[in-house]
């Protein structure tokens, strides 16, 4: 990696300056720098996860400072070079960082300009950028980005009112482009977490505990300490490793460890949970209040109750964590591929009472997350490890590591009542949600109607949850927005209302209008009361901003649902890359297919049962509908998510579809386990 | 001791029992082919032996010693893409990247043996692979797109 300074001009700022900020976002630190090569660099604390927010970030710089798109070189997640960052996650990267980058690349553009003025030695105000150069707006060659930085070493700060490009002046912005570090990807040169290799490295082998909660009580390392390649068996507390010459001889060794654990008794599996939420609810907290239930459902003319259910799911990515530790001195360097750099290396500097500069984070390449790592305790084992051997340590987890370890989405469980007029006016909305884990936020999500409901209550609770909940696309949004969807078709169905009609019907924002209505119309929706027999169905949702309507077309046969074509429409504003943007649109759909289809982590206790592909069903090629999207959002609206909203509505639109199908209302998932 | 030839180089390979794909990852340095499950369930490990696709991770160097392996890194010719690899590129195909190594070099296993595929062909021979991105459409996109430039005379 080249660290050597580089000569040219840098925008530099802080990334808040908000009371309570942390001191490492409130320094100023680089965000754009034009290099005396005529390169451009821009820097961000996200770490690319397959969202394609490096492409994204280079698009934004480019256009603002009118070079082609092939001379931005992006640096992310390493957190001796980018400004600090909380997190990828809540698809706030393109709404908030790339903002930040578009004003960092336009200050830059309103510096270069005067730097030509003066150079060249006329009003700033008949020079234009274009093309990597300034040059007179009349004509004239002007001079290049590169002679003008050459020599130079200059720093500006980021100057929040700079001049954005106007959407109908974009020229790289809202234009297809492919990944700008797809070529690594294809060639096997993108170097991940599990890839990192570096030199003097010992392979650790951890040893697991088999279930949640698990203590370890009693343990002989004899064996193990025997094992060929051995160079040491380390105990630091909770952590037991075999560290070895090669990952089969750790493994080797880890496997020889004569571990005793006690184990929690298991009190509940996986049939238990839908009780086992109920029963321990507490917490209930309002998310959305209006009017007087009570009210609304007098005035009803028929009310509908409904339970819906959603088990775990894993978020299962491709890339199981792993992270490589080294310690020079009292500074440690973790190459990690985690969500979270900056936060990883706030944890480890408090854990080994270091000062956060003498810490170094570096994500690299990220094979998938979803959310779940953001949680990274293989950053802390190597490092640990490493402290102890005195070398630099790998810890990769294999595939049942990350099963069994990595958080799921929380389970959830939804009771629904709603009162509506036999013209199909909702005037009654009670939901409640039951979502497993004591971190409210993830149930929180999502869980407020957008339908215009003059008496509504929604309430979420905290429960009991025997594996470890946590992040998934879009939280607990997508197992809220299954529950209301379906229960929306179920009012449709009750009052003979075609499910399209019935929800314009109690739709009054104009994009949630606008959303619902093309993907009806890119469908080929036809109006019919529902069930149609035809295998149809639709629902909307709202997350991070976005809003999203999905139309599905499935079948079944033989005691399975099949989702033959998927029409999905997306509002999220303004759209950087129309070509990445379908890329999650797809993503999200063929995720949440899998949730609604065949996913369920089964547990007995605190063990993960499902801990490995074959007893995880995620979607295969076969199972993949055609997806089209359709992007709805309007250019001079701000940019809001795109990597999450297009789950939120896809399960309860596959489960309204076989519904639809089948004429038996699918409430629970995954739908292939309950159909008959 | 064994010898391995991976992508035309032959490695020495001092134990008949080390598992293949860490072998290719850590002791020849090829890390493009990845581990993701160990269980030959998803396909992130998939190399060519003698133009056969093989999961990396359920062989032994032993047992493959005879072969011709070729990895991901092998299959583009004189600083030029392999077909499926700039398709992959062209069609977006590819989103977080840790299983594409594996799906192209099923793709290549597949087109080696049946030059125009049918949907239902790609979809048999990516059975295995598992993209969790969910790039799936645009994978069958770029194998079929891949088929057809493979395809078109020399010239």
């Amino acid at each position: 990696m080249n660290e050597a300074p580089e000569h040219g001009l840098h925008i530099v700022g802080p990334v808040a300056t908000t009371p309570g900020a942390p001191p490492a976002a409130t320094r100023p630190s680089r965000w754009v720098s034009v290099l005396a090569d005529g390169s451009v660099v821009a820097y961000a604390g996200k770490v690319e996860f397959g969202q394609g927010i490096r492409t994204g970030f280079a698009i934004e710089v480019a256009d603002e400072l009118r070079v082609p798109l092939e001379r931005v070189r992006v640096v992310l997640g390493d957190t001796a070079l980018v400004p600090w960052d909380m997190g990828t996650f809540g698809s706030q990267s393109t709404a908030r960082t790339g903002l930040q980058l578009r004003r960092a690349a336009a200050t830059a553009r309103e510096a270069l300009l005067e730097m030509a003025a003066d150079r060249l030695d006329l009003p700033a105000d008949t020079l234009i950028a274009r093309g990597g150069r300034i040059a007179p707006a009349g004509g004239g060659r002007g001079v290049a980005y590169e002679e003008l930085v050459a020599g130079t070493e200059q720093e500006r700060d980021v100057d929040d009112a700079a001049l954005l490009t106007r959407a109908d002046e974009f020229s790289i912005m809202g234009r297809d482009h492919a990944r700008c570090d797809a070529l690594e990807r294809v060639t096997g040169r993108a170097i991940f977490a599990q890839d990192t290799v570096i030199d003097g490295m010992l392979f650790a082998a951890v040893l697991r505990a088999p279930s949640h909660g698990a203590t370890l009580s009693a343990l002989d390392v004899t064996a193990a300490e025997r094992m060929p390649g051995v160079a040491a068996v380390v105990r630091d507390g909770d952590l037991v490793a075999a560290l070895a010459d090669t990952d089969e001889h750790a493994e080797a060794a880890a496997a020889a460890l004569q571990a005793t654990w006690d184990e929690a008794p298991a009190t509940a599996s996986t049939l238990d949970l839908p009780e086992l939420l109920l029963r321990s609810a507490r917490d209930a907290f309002v998310t959305q209040e209006a009017g007087a239930l009570d009210d609304g459902f007098r005035t009803a003319d028929a009310v509908l109750e409904g339970q819906y259910y959603v088990p775990y799911v894993s978020n299962a990515p491709m890339e199981p964590r792993a992270a490589v530790a080294r310690w020079d001195g009292d500074r440690l360097t973790v190459w990690a591929g985690t969500q979270r750099p900056f936060g990883i290396r706030t944890e480890l500097a408090q854990r080994f009472g270091l000062e956060e500069d003498a810490v170094r984070v570096i994500a690299p390449e990220i094979g998938g997350g979803f959310g779940s790592k953001s949680p990274y305790p293989a950053a802390h084992e190597a490092a640990r490890l490493a402290r102890v051997a005195g070398r630099p340590v790998r810890v990769a987890y294999s595939r049942l590591d990350e099963m069994q370890t990595a958080t799921v989405r929380p389970a959830a469980l939804f009771n629904v009542k709603s009162g509506f007029t036999n013209d199909g006016r909702i005037v009654a909305w009670q939901f409640d949600a039951y979502h497993a884990g004591d971190r409210p936020f993830l149930g929180r999500r999502g869980s407020e109607t957008p339908y215009d409901i003059t008496n509504a209550r929604v309430t979420t609770y905290t429960c009991d949850s025997p594996l470890a909940a946590g992040s998934y696309r879009s939280l607990g949004g997508a197992a809220n927005h299954f529950a209301r969807e379906v229960h929306i078709d179920e009012i449709a169905e009750a009052t003979g209302l075609d499910p399209v009609e019935l929800r314009l019907r109690n739709l009054a924002h104009p994009r949630f209008r606008r959303v619902l209505e093309r993907a009806a119309e890119a469908h080929g929706w036809r109006p019919a009361a529902a069930p149609s027999r035809r295998g149809a169905g639709v629902a909307l949702g709202l997350d991070v901003g976005s809003y999203a309507a999905t139309v599905v077309q499935a079948s079944v046969r033989g005691g399975e649902a099949r989702v033959e074509r998927v029409t999905a429409a997306l509002d999220c504003g303004l759209v950087v890359n129309p070509e990445g943007v379908r890329n999650q649109v797809e993503g999200s759909i063929v995720m949440g297919l899998g949730t609604a289809l065949s996913e369920i982590v089964e547990f007995h206790g605190g063990r993960v049962l499902s801990n490995g592909f074959a007893r995880y069903r995620v979607p295969r090629a076969a199972d993949a509908p055609v997806v089209e999207t359709v992007l709805v959002g309007d250019a001079d609206t701000p940019s809001t998510g795109a990597g999450e909203p297009a789950i939120v509505p896809i399960a309860a639109a596959i489960a309204n579809a076989v519904s639809d199908a089948t004429g038996e209302r699918q409430r629970e998932l995954p739908i292939n386990r309950h159909l008959r | 001791m064994v010898a391995l030839r991976i992508n035309g180089t032959t490695y020495e390979a001092p134990d008949p029992g080390r598992n293949l794909l860490s072998f290719i990852r850590f002791d020849a340095g090829l890390t493009g082919t990845k581990y993701a499950c160990g269980e030959g369930e998803c396909g992130a490990c998939t190399v060519l032996v003698d133009g056969g696709s093989l999961r990396a991770c359920q062989a032994t160097v032993g047992a493959v010693a005879d072969g011709e392996i070729t990895t991901i890194e092998g299959i583009a010719r004189g600083g030029e893409l392999h077909a499926v690899q700039q398709a992959f590129i062209d069609a977006s195909a590819t989103q977080c990247g840790y299983c594409t190594p594996g799906f192209i070099m099923s793709a290549v296993a597949l087109l080696g043996r049946q030059p125009r595929p049918t949907d239902e062909q790609i979809l048999d021979a990516l059975a295995l692979n598992i993209c969790r991105c969910g790039a799936y459409q645009r994978i069958v996109r770029a194998v079929h797109e891949a088929a057809a430039r493979m395809s078109e005379p020399a010239g």
